[in-house]
């Protein structure tokens, strides 16, 4: 709390900080999380979520300069089939006017969701930033990878969508070409936004007091060495995802096949109707009435290019995992190697 | 006017229970009404049922008046109401006397007397349809309820909507009345309301009275009755019964009057073709006694067929050529087809069979019949082979053939098995004496490949020949048959019943493959009919449930028509059986081989399904049906163990429910388990190869209870397959790993790679879609096909 920089000359309402100009380029650069979030978020998911099944819950704080301040968050209640008429928004108000009444940041900044091996690259997960993006400029949503974190090191990211993503986005127009035009590809959908946790000087000095006492091998999950079945699993992942891909491919051939068919049948068609009337022509008698050609040949409808770049992105995002994986793998196992060969 | 309908009803309710006071009460209300409907009545003229009542109620009350002793019996109330009602209705009816005169008239009669020598049957025709088809059940139900009564009688008026009821209750009355119409029967008179149509063809005949008395019978005048008898056939309103009758009497009197063989045959055939168009409906089937004079009828000619050699008879011969007189050294010749009417009789028996309830005692006693079929085929065919062409012979030869190749030859297989002798009686020997089923279907059907000319007959008799061979286990021939006649290319454009007999044949043919072992073939063989899930409609055994659109009534009657009756049937769930177990002596070590293959196929599509079945199940419980018990085995099967798989497969609910059927149980017991046995070896090794180094022979011999050379050859097998990465140890006899198979995460990498060869293809052919080549791809494809 101590580092809140809370200038009363900044705009505190964050809508009002929007002003069309910003929306070019993104208006945060970075963003700053209080510890208490973090552990809030690693809380939540311990007590809640189990195995596959993903957390959320909305982040609160405020915009500061070019910065995001996280000063605190709350979690989303775990959907049950019983109460289906569960209403969010509502509890959403209710929960934030209750924050501030007891005098904590109350302004919506974003949201954070779990992640199991990293598979968060999902439509859902896109439409709903694209709303909170929309509604509040300078959401962010921040994925936290409990899997990763026992392994030893805290994964905490903060992605937000391009504005290019934006634009699309907000005219629908998800179609091969608005893609091209918009030179989207899966590596510019999301944005990631640098992070620092900030703690108040007093758990500073604290931590540092702890990290004296603490020895390397209490820190043992680092040094793990077993690999197989991480890697196991986000091959399994990852081969589910190549085979949408291959899916999805397969459906753009046909779609494409079936267009240039058409394509031809049409061309036939006005072929054929201009020698008729050529010779209707010579024969003396009236040509034949124009027809509505495209009403004859409806094009088919083409495959949805968004999906397959949501995979495209969510390919790309466990190859990054795996590839870190690995890597980190390697060089500890090397370290074994050659801390083996000290020993014997 | 719905007043006095209910009036009236409440006044017949009263007359059932002689409540006389009741009635006059009635009564005294239905004048009121009535008059009050006086101007409706001008209009339109009296409704005839008020005139009915009116009529009823007076002769009823007259009934009564005369039954002194009845009287007497009734209390004061209601004699008092009896005797004013009754002065009422005289007075009343007297207005009414020339309706009540004439609706007394057109009352019709059917009369028997007590003997039976005559009918006399009025038939009515009607105005409307419907009418008719009322009148037609009456008149059946009357007809089949009391043959011999002396009077019935059949009431038919001008048909409105209130009479249909008022006719169902005269019929309960009818009994009450028929003592009074003996009286009236006399006069006829056509008038006014009542209208009286004669209609069909009358059938006035009596008995020998058939000919005015003094005509000498003789053969032409017979023929000119039967003709004209026969006219009547198929028109509207003729009493089949009733022509079936005088078909009867005419055939006895031209036996006694001794007119010869040449008459009576004719009269035969008559009397069968009018047996046969007894059922207007081709759905319904003969009713039991007329299956049994049917079956006489056929005897009896067949009889006379066989003890005059001079009679000829074929369908080419006309009219006009029969030669039905005797004159000696001439031979009789008849227009008719025998092999026609034992056709029709042999479709009947299939109707009878296929509507009656399988599991009721009348149908055993319907199954008994089939003897007597059998019996008349049997003679037909030893009559035709010395008369009939062999077009004529191929024919009956098909329905002997029909007869046979579904019953399993008992006597054979005894006498196969050594056992004739000490242990049979005397009667049982001398069934023995006749030939074996299989020398007779391999005669008949050798004929007929040989002389028939229609496609269908060929067909139908090679199907056969081959189910029976498939019954009784020779395989080799069956199959050697079913391959040479190439039938299952262009089944498919065969009829539906030989498609069902063809379905019938492939599933005994699979059976057959499964009892001798063989059971990649078995699986082949039911694969077709198993994976469709309509094993039931396409053995011609029931009918599915499906929506009502996918068929209509007509459809569905259709397909009623050509399901095999019950005792043909081969069971379901023995064939379920034999499919699903044959799927796990296939499925489970190809499982296990392929246990990270990406292009892993499924064998038997139906065998995962009931495996995913039983996975499903929340709680699992000891094996109860056939399928658990199978779903159970094959999870034993799956860890190698060989025992428990056994004791799933063969105990003793399974024996009762399938095993126990086949004819040599013992043996295929016997050859089950080996067969478990050895899959089961190549399963445990599959699945647990890398955890060993090396295993002795020894210990797998002890493990699976084989024989060393029979392990020694599986492994072998299995090494030179490829399918184990392992050598044999020969000195020490024991099998070393290799330790080739890669890890589970190599494995994964494996299919990765695999996949994304695959996108990288597919991502080639948009590319080569957009450069415009199109169709390159898949000559470049085709190419590496050709490489390979």
């Amino acid at each position: 709390m101590a580092t809140r920089k809370e200038t009363p000359s900044t705009p505190t309402a964050p809508m009002a900080s929007t002003s069309p100009g910003a929306t070019l380029d993104s208006p945060v650069k970075q963003i700053q999380i209080e510890g208490l979030v973090v552990l809030k978020m690693i809380k939540h998911y311990q007590e809640e979520g189990q195995g596959s099944e993903v957390v959320q819950g909305v982040l609160l704080g405020l915009v500061v300069e070019d910065r995001l301040e996280i000063t605190n968050c709350f979690p989303f209640p775990q959907h049950t089939e019983d109460d289906a008429d569960f209403d969010e928004v509502q509890y959403q108000m209710e929960m934030m006017r209750s924050l501030r009444h007891v005098n904590i940041d109350h302004l919506h900044v974003g949201w954070y969701q779990s992640t199991y091996y990293g598979s968060f690259v999902s439509r859902a997960l896109l439409d709903s930033q694209f709303s909170y993006q929309h509604a509040i400029e300078e959401s962010v949503v921040l994925i936290y990878d409990p899997i990763k974190t026992a392994q030893g090191s805290l994964s905490l990211k903060a992605y937000r969508l391009t504005p290019k993503l934006m634009e699309i986005c907000k005219e629908k127009d998800f179609s091969a070409e608005g893609l091209k035009k918009a030179l989207i590809g899966f590596e510019h959908m999301f944005e990631e936004v640098p992070i620092v946790i900030e703690n108040s000087h007093l758990i500073n000095v604290l931590m540092w007091e702890l990290e004296e006492k603490c020895t390397v091998a209490d820190k043992h999950e680092l040094l793990n060495l077993s690999s197989s079945n991480h890697l196991e699993k986000s091959l399994q992942l990852l081969m589910d995802r190549v085979d949408d891909m291959s899916q999805d491919i397969v459906k753009y051939n046909t779609y494409s096949r079936n267009l240039s068919k058409q394509q031809q049948q049409k061309h036939q068609y006005i072929q054929r109707r201009q020698q008729e009337n050529a010779q209707r022509q010579t024969r003396g008698e009236t040509p034949l009435p124009e027809e509505d050609v495209s009403k004859m040949f409806k094009p088919p409808q083409p495959p949805p290019r968004m999906d397959t770049l949501l995979i495209a992105g969510q390919i790309n995002n466990y190859c990054q995992n795996v590839k870190e994986f690995t890597s980190q793998n390697l060089g500890k196992l090397f370290m074994a190697e050659a801390l083996q060969g000290h020993n014997s | 006017r719905s007043e006095l309908t209910n009036l009236i009803k409440t006044i017949r309710n009263a007359m059932k229970i002689r409540d006389m006071s009741k009635c006059l009460e009635e009564f005294e209300q239905l004048c009121r009404a009535f008059l009050k409907s006086k101007t409706i009545v001008d209009k339109e003229g009296m409704p005839p049922f008020y005139i009915r009542l009116l009529s009823d109620l007076e002769d009823y009350l007259n009934q009564l008046w005369e039954d002194k002793e009845g009287k007497k019996k009734m209390n004061k109330n209601n004699a008092k109401a009896l005797s004013t009602l009754r002065q009422k209705i005289r007075k009343y009816n007297r207005d009414y006397e020339t309706e009540i005169a004439s609706y007394k008239e057109v009352r019709l009669f059917a009369m028997t007397t007590q003997d039976g020598r005559f009918l006399v049957i009025c038939c009515c025709c009607f105005l409307a349809n419907n009418t008719y088809q009322v009148f037609g059940n009456i008149f059946v139900t009357f007809l089949s309820q009391s043959p011999g009564d002396c009077g019935n009688r059949i009431e038919v008026e001008r048909h409105t909507s209130e009479k249909k009821k008022e006719d169902r209750k005269k019929r309960h009355k009818r009994k009450e009345r028929v003592e009074e119409e003996a009286e009236e029967e006399a006069q006829e008179e056509d008038e006014g309301e009542w209208e009286k149509v004669k209609g069909g063809v009358p059938l006035v005949k009596v008995g020998n009275q058939m000919f005015a008395k003094g005509t000498e019978i003789n053969t032409t005048v017979v023929v000119k009755k039967l003709n004209e008898i026969l006219q009547a056939r198929g028109k509207k309103g003729t009493d089949r019964a009733a022509q079936i009758e005088l078909l009867h009497a005419l055939a006895n009197i031209s036996n006694e009057n001794i007119l010869g063989e040449g008459i009576l045959v004719k009269i035969k055939f008559n009397i069968i073709a009018s047996l046969y168009d007894y059922n207007p409906n081709l759905a319904a089937f003969m009713k039991a006694d007329m299956w049994k004079k049917c079956l006489d009828c056929i005897d009896e000619l067949l009889d006379i067929l066989f003890n005059n050699n001079n009679i000829f008879i074929g369908e080419n011969i006309t009219e006009d050529s029969e030669n039905l007189a005797i004159i000696d050294s001439q031979p009789f010749r008849v227009r008719g087809c025998i092999l026609t009417l034992v056709e029709r009789m042999d479709e009947e028996f299939t109707k009878i069979m296929q509507n009656t309830d399988p599991h009721s005692q009348e149908y055993v006693d319907n199954l008994k019949d089939e003897g007597r079929v059998c019996g008349i085929i049997d003679r037909l065919l030893g009559y035709l082979e010395t008369k009939g062409s062999t077009e004529e012979v191929c024919r009956v030869y098909l329905r002997r053939i029909m007869h046979t190749y579904y019953k399993f030859d008992y006597k054979a297989h005894r006498r196969a098995l050594g056992l004739q002798g000490e242990t049979k009686s005397e009667q049982d020997a001398e069934e023995s004496e006749g030939e074996d089923s299989a020398f007779i279907m391999d005669r008949l059907c050798k004929f007929i490949y040989a002389k028939d000319r229609t496609d269908r007959i060929r067909t139908c008799a090679i199907l056969c020949h081959i189910y029976h061979h498939a019954l009784h286990s020779r395989w080799y021939q069956a199959r050697d048959l079913m391959l040479m006649s190439h039938l299952q290319d262009n089944i498919q454009h065969a009829d539906p019943p030989v498609q069902i007999l063809y379905n019938r044949t492939m599933v005994q043919l699979g059976i057959c493959a499964f009892r001798q072992g063989m059971i990649k073939d078995a699986h082949n063989a039911l694969l077709d009919i198993q994976s469709s899930g309509r094993a039931k409609e396409l053995l011609g055994q029931g009918l599915l449930m499906r929506n009502m659109q996918e068929r209509n009534a007509e459809q569905e009657k259709i397909e009623k028509r050509r399901q095999v009756p019950f005792h043909m049937h081969i069971n379901l769930e023995l064939l379920e059986c034999v499919y699903l177990v044959s799927a796990m002596l296939l499925e489970i070590p190809y499982m296990a081989a392929h246990e990270f293959d990406a292009r892993r196929r499924m064998i038997s599509k139906q065998f995962h399904h009931q495996l995913r079945v039983g996975e499903r199940q929340p709680l699992l419980g000891p094996p109860e049906s056939m399928r658990e018990h199978v779903v159970a085995a094959s999870k034993s099967m799956k860890m190698g163990d060989w025992r428990t798989c056994h004791s799933f497969i063969i105990n003793e609910k399974m024996n009762s429910k399938v095993w126990d059927l086949f004819p040599e149980t013992q043996c295929v017991r016997e050859m089950l388990v080996r067969k478990i046995q050895e899959e089961s070896l190549r399963t445990y090794l599959f699945t647990y190869s890398s955890v060993y180094d090396s295993i002795s022979m020894e210990t797998l011999k002890e493990m699976f209870e084989l024989e060393l050379p029979m392990v020694h050859s599986i492994i072998s097998k299995m090494i030179i397959n490829e399918e184990l990465m392992a050598s044999l140890d020969q000195p020490t006899q024991t099998v070393v790993m290799h330790r080739t198979e890669p890890t589970s995460l190599q494995n994964m990498a494996l299919q990765l790679a695999e996949k994304l060869g695959g996108l990288v293809e597919n991502n080639e052919r948009v590319f080569d879609l957009k450069q415009g080549v199109y169709g390159g791809y898949f000559n470049r494809d085709a190419k590496r096909h050709n490489f390979c």
